[in-house]
């Protein structure tokens, strides 16, 4: 009695819960053509401000300005933009012909209202707020004119990443941090995000029925999502998916010839605008002194671990940090393999054996054992600089931690060496050419603002006091000489983001800062015969 | 009477050091919750980070965020979490039913296939088919449950295009709904019912040599009856144990088939907070497990008893 009792209420539990999870509100199967995407990039949460979820409105929500695919800014939302020449007051030309996903003209007030509401509510736009003096709206040129306090030259660049909101919708939204919204965000571009499924971990995206442009042959872009590349593997291998997608990333190269040989894909390949480096603490010595750092260059086969760690996807760097898919790159003398002189090096900036212990000591006598923070994913580019360097006498442990610890103690200064990446925004931080991951002056996750030498600092205010091509130019070129003499951070390699598309359509762009996730990418799109 | 009373005493103490235990070891691991909260070339301004510091209760001292902390246990309020932007018990009981939907059938098709099978293989040691059995059980047993998915994936689901390789549904339809757990549940359901089959495996070889058992069979019995009357409920101690254990952490048990499957269930809530640093999400998980795990034991405790009165006296 009690066994059969037992078993009934387990069916209706198992019933109820079958029940309860059904119908939650999911992507509807259409005839129309859809685009498949696949992306390791997830989201926690269905909020506009989540840093995957703003990647994928981009189509959605248009920026000001954006990138070209030669890295040039342009205009986006705005027709065109101009800077005073004092560069505090920036004038954006709003595009006329933009409407809203729900029929209302896309006007300068929104674009009023967005820069407000970021300076205001979001945390990660604090350089608004610090500067920002007021955003004045010009009905007669439909356009807008955002007054700073301050000379602030990036402006036309950082709002390659602002996604411009409707006011009608947001004005009543007082945390937007932590708004849930599931169906129907309003947008701007040709599509408009539809749905938010985090059970079914698909974004939705569909037309926008009020887009005047071009027209796009894709009704429906469908974004899923996958916690592990191995399993989007087996989804792009048997054809589910029609391209893959990743932020600042490319597709595993281990399974980039699997994928090729089932002659369903080809692949895109472009250089990387962020790259692998082995950071230093500059606080610390030996790292201190430039001709330590000068002769572990020498110590690091750079072709073989871009063999190994990219799989042939990778090309030696050279010493001026910046890979040449920036603008304004300059040739500096590339970075050189050559053991002896790593060791000669050593040895005339005083750092021997004195003990004849196998290690080389510092100018105090002391063993160089040096410890070697990294995260997970870059373990394997570790162990091969810790061989490097045992090769010329140094000592390294290997701390592999996950990213949370990674980033305190990185923050603490907790570490001799690190291996870690730039990414395309990343490099463009700040002073641009990856100067915002040295600066010290600045924190964040990603950066090391372990660089408090103020010749390097002058560089960066200069960088940053100016909007002339000529004189960025100029100082661009003075920061990788300065990289090149000083190396604060050693490139291991630069590569290549390869993204592999489905045969099935062509008419594919990429911009260095999204990749294929643009605009014209979606309103290109063609169907192969 | 005094020993139930000590007995729940014991539970009480239990759960005031785990609750202690859930708010001191997060604080205790490296990383910042605030770090966390945005992508790394993202850079914030000092006011902002403090701003979130404050908003976070982080800003307090932390006797007064312990003693905040006790204040929602005793409320049932796990906070609200930044990461995963809502409050905490709505957060996990959206997560727990999917987790549950996976891991209940799992369970008991596992307790029920493990133990039948453990039995008869127990009783029939010497058989070479119940030998091969017990061969193939060892290797599932010893294959981890990510590899194991893995396998099925490619097999499954790459090769034969019979299922789904992610999510809880497409559609949201209840065949769509089944479709799509139909093979992690199998995953789980094989690698559980193997630890259960060597369990009761082994523990039917042991009871089978004592004495009642030959009692039993000098009654006339037949070996079925002998099995299923006599050894199997003594047999099956151990597994129940095992199964009060399952029970305790049925929310966090199947991490790497929700990882695997790109589930958004429990195990990776739990993942995802413990490396964000989520201390709401971590409490509310860690919290909710905790009291699973102590009604669990004093539910198999209760069973025991009745099983075995010899037992209920002990503990």
């Amino acid at each position: 009695m009690n066994k059969g009792l037992s078993i009934v209420l387990m069916s209706i539990l198992c019933i109820s819960l079958i029940v309860g999870c059904v119908n939650q509100g999911t992507p509807e199967k259409t005839t129309t053509t859809t685009i498949k995407i696949g992306s390791p990039n997830t989201i926690k949460a269905a909020n506009f401000f989540d840093t995957n979820l703003g990647v994928f409105s981009k189509i959605s929500n248009l920026t000001l300005t954006k990138m070209d695919e030669n890295g040039k800014i342009i205009g986006n939302m705005a027709t065109k933009y101009e800077a005073s020449n004092n560069d505090k007051v920036w004038k954006f030309y709003i595009n006329p012909e933009l409407y809203w996903s729900d029929g209302k003209k896309v006007t300068p007030e929104d674009v009023k209202f967005s820069v407000e509401y970021y300076a205001n509510k979001i945390p990660y736009a604090g350089w608004i707020k610090q500067r920002l003096k007021a955003v004045t709206v010009i009905p007669e040129e439909n356009a807008v004119e955002i007054l700073f306090t301050e000379p602030y030259t990036r402006t036309n660049l950082e709002f390659t990443t602002y996604n411009i909101l409707p006011k009608h919708v947001w004005e009543s939204i007082q945390d937007p941090m932590n708004y849930i919204q599931i169906d129907n965000y309003v947008g701007c571009g040709p599509f408009f995000i539809s749905n938010v499924n985090l059970d079914s971990q698909i974004v939705t995206l569909k037309k926008n029925p009020y887009w005047k442009g071009k027209q796009s042959v894709v009704d429906t872009i469908e974004i899923h999502m996958y916690k592990t590349n191995d399993a989007l593997a087996l989804d792009l291998e048997n054809g589910t998916l029609d391209v893959y997608y990743k932020y600042a990333g490319s597709y595993p190269y281990s399974n980039i010839q699997k994928l090729i040989d089932t002659g369903k894909y080809a692949t895109i390949k472009k250089m990387n605008v962020g790259l692998i480096f082995l950071g230093m603490n500059l606080q610390r010595q030996p790292m201190s002194d430039v001709n330590f750092r000068n002769a572990i260059s020498y110590a690091i086969n750079y072709d073989e671990i871009a063999k190994i760690d990219a799989l042939g996807y990778g090309t030696a760097p050279n010493r001026g940090f910046v890979p040449p898919t920036m603008e304004f790159y300059k040739e500096t003398p590339k970075l050189e393999y050559n053991l002896e002189k790593a060791k000669q090096l050593l040895n005339e900036a005083g750092y021997k054996d004195g003990n004849g212990n196998g290690i080389l000591e510092t100018t105090d006598g002391k063993d160089i054992k040096l410890i070697m923070l990294l995260r997970p994913e870059y373990v394997r580019s570790g162990e091969l600089v810790q061989d490097y360097l045992k090769k010329v006498g140094i000592e390294t442990t290997l701390k592999s931690v996950d990213s949370s610890t990674w980033i305190s103690l990185k923050d603490k200064y907790y570490y001799d060496l690190t291996i870690t990446r730039t990414t395309p925004w990343g490099m463009l931080m700040h002073a641009q050419w990856g100067s915002g991951y040295f600066d010290s002056r600045r924190t964040g996750e990603g950066v090391l603002h372990n660089l408090s030498d103020p010749e390097f600092l002058k560089i960066c205010d200069n960088i940053l006091s100016t909007t002339d091509s000529g004189k960025l130019k100029i100082y661009a070129y003075d920061l990788q000489d300065y990289y090149s003499d000083n190396l604060p951070g050693i490139t291991l390699y630069w590569n290549e983001n390869i993204t592999p598309y489905s045969k099935k359509f062509s008419g594919w762009y990429v911009d260095p800062l999204f990749g294929i996730y643009n605009t014209e990418t979606f309103l290109n799109l063609q169907k192969a015969s | 009477m005094k020993m139930r009373s000590k007995k729940i005493a014991r539970y009480l103490i239990a759960l005031f050091v785990i609750f202690s235990l859930n708010f001191i070891i997060p604080r205790l691991m490296p990383g910042d919750p605030i770090t966390n909260l945005l992508g790394e070339d993202y850079v914030m301004t000092e006011e902002s980070l403090q701003e979130l510091r404050e908003k976070m209760g982080l800003d307090e001292s932390l006797p007064i965020q312990y003693l905040n902390y006790w204040n929602g246990v005793f409320r049932f309020d796990f906070g609200y979490s930044y990461h995963f932007k809502g409050p905490v018990s709505s957060i996990i009981l959206s997560r727990m039913k999917w987790t549950l939907l996976l891991l209940i059938p799992s369970i008991l098709f596992s307790a029920i296939l493990g133990s039948l099978m453990g039995s008869i293989s127990g009783q029939k040691s010497s058989s070479n088919s119940y030998k091969t059995l017990t061969l193939i059980e060892l290797a599932f047993y010893s294959t981890p449950t990510f590899f194991l998915s893995l396998i099925f994936l490619y097999i499954f689901s790459f090769k034969l295009g019979l299922f789904p390789i992610k999510g809880f549904y497409y559609s949201g339809g209840i065949l769509d709904i089944l479709h799509h757990f139909f093979l992690p549940i199998s995953i789980m359901t094989i690698f559980l019912t193997s630890r259960n089959y060597m369990i009761m495996r082994g523990s039917v070889i042991q009871e089978k040599s004592k004495l009642y058992v030959v009692y039993a069979k000098a009654k006339g019995l037949s070996d079925r009856q002998v099995l299923f009357k006599h050894i199997f409920k003594n047999a099956s101690l151990p597994l129940l144990t095992l199964l009060a254990l399952d029970f305790g952490f049925i929310l966090s048990g199947a991490l790497f088939i929700e990882i695997i499957f790109s589930m958004n269930g429990m195990g990776n809530l739990i993942y995802e907070a413990l490396l964000s640093r989520d201390y709401p999400v971590l409490y509310g998980s860690f919290m909710i497990i905790s009291i699973m795990a102590v009604l669990a034991n004093a539910f198999v405790d209760f069973l025991y008893g009745i099983i075995d009165p010899r037992i209920s006296d002990s503990v």
